[in-house]
């Protein structure tokens, strides 16, 4: 599943959701959540009983949540609707790198920008958490504490939040230069290192995918 | 846009994100998730406030998948943050942190029907239980979903704006000079 072309992927998991809120429910649900949990089983995905364990723990809390709020017909509509939702995401997450994503989107004649600001942010965010929690670690030494009231935890918010950030800034210099001398401001479009394949097979799924949808939608209003 | 503004999406989209899990550490029920969008708004407009809060959003989703619907909110959020540094709210907290309880009431307002209508108001553990008190206390869904949403909202944007106020604040005037809008946000230039 891994060697699929990437939008093939984002296909399928875009299409699983709109069909779970498009059908009726709950057997809409119930198909869309059993075929989304069954791409979350191959092993392909990344892992395969972990990656369905992921997305079932993910969904778990809504169904809690929703038998608090609704009746048992409404939650078991919508919970099946927000299964497929959050295992379609976990499965694509586990079976696409971003980096063959932005391949992809650059092949495709996207932006170079649009795919820098996209894995330059999933990059930055374990480096950013990283040091959030090195903050507040220091800040521990410090006697940062969680109890107090609320005045005082906020000035405890206020002590973590400020030097990650202003720290977080300072390196937007420094990663402008990084992109200038790799030509970024030229504006001119990049060559795909290693393009994901596209046969004609896949393209012919998501463009099934699309009419799936739009039909399934004709029908419903109908 | 210029290289550097180009720059800021990620760090201001990554700060979001990183604050979101650090609050942890205090104890206290925020989100803190739209803070980069508001920030690299006030920093450098509009244009770049938009791409912050759909990055974050498209990143957060990868973690989350219930993120993604709120984009719009994030949108919501960075055109608020634009008129409120063009009318100098950034400048004094007196007026920051009024200027956020209204953002709160906002997003309130934007989220609600998203979360009615495709989660059933359980958004959030915190969301869950206030729309359940509100239900207990005899409110209708509709209404009880606003009344979770408001109730987490107006703190969280609330503390959102003052804590963007403080670091607007805190920048060295050499830093802040570098994007188009900071010193106008603070009143210094």
């Amino acid at each position: 599943m891994r060697r699929r072309h990437p939008f093939t992927l984002l296909a399928l998991a875009g299409a699983l959701p709109a069909l779970a809120w498009i059908l009726p429910a709950p057997a809409g649900g119930m198909a869309t959540a059993a075929a989304a949990l069954g791409l979350a089983l191959l092993p392909a995905a990344g892992g395969g009983a972990t990656v369905a364990r992921a997305a079932v723990l993910t969904a778990a809390p809504f169904w809690a949540f929703l038998l608090l709020l609704h009746d048992a017909a409404t939650a078991l509509a919508i919970g099946l609707r927000l299964t497929t939702m959050v295992a379609s995401v976990v499965w694509v997450v586990a079976a696409l790198p971003p980096a063959r994503l932005v391949e992809a989107l650059v092949a495709r004649g996207w932006s170079a920008r649009a795919a820098y600001v996209f894995a330059a942010t999933l990059a930055a965010v374990p480096v950013l958490r990283a040091r959030a929690r090195r903050i507040v670690e220091a800040q521990r030494c410090r006697g940062l504490s969680p109890r107090g009231g609320l005045v005082r935890r906020l000035r405890a918010l206020r002590a973590l939040a400020l030097p990650l950030v202003l720290s977080a800034l300072h390196e937007v210099d420094e990663r402008a230069l990084a992109l200038e001398t790799r030509g970024l401001a030229s504006g001119a479009r990049r060559t795909a290192l290693a393009p994901p394949a596209d046969p004609p097979a896949e393209r012919a799924l998501r463009w099934g995918l699309a009419a799936l949808c739009a039909a399934a939608l004709v029908w419903r209003l109908a | 846009m210029s290289v550097r503004l180009l720059a800021l999406i990620p760090v201001a989209a990554a700060v979001s994100l990183a604050l979101s899990a650090a609050v942890d550490a205090v104890a206290l029920p925020l989100f803190l998730d739209t803070t980069g969008t508001i920030l690299a708004t006030a920093l450098a407009g509009p244009a770049v406030g938009v791409a912050t809060g759909v990055v974050t959003s498209a990143v957060n989703t990868l973690r989350n998948p219930t993120f993604w619907p709120f984009v719009v909110v994030q949108v919501i959020v960075a055109l608020y943050a634009w008129l409120a540094a063009r009318a100098g709210l950034f400048r004094r907290f007196a007026t920051a942190v009024p200027a956020g309880l209204g953002l709160g009431v906002i997003a309130a307002l934007a989220s609600t029907p998203i979360s009615y209508a495709v989660f059933g108001c359980t958004t959030t553990g915190g969301i869950a239980l206030t729309t359940a008190l509100g239900r207990a206390l005899g409110l209708p869904p509709l209404a009880a979903c606003f009344f979770g949403s408001f109730v987490t909202d107006c703190g969280d944007k609330t503390v959102t704006f003052a804590l963007v106020a403080s670091v607007l604040h805190a920048l060295p005037r050499r830093t802040a000079a570098r994007f188009p809008w900071a010193l106008r946000a603070i009143g210094a230039a």
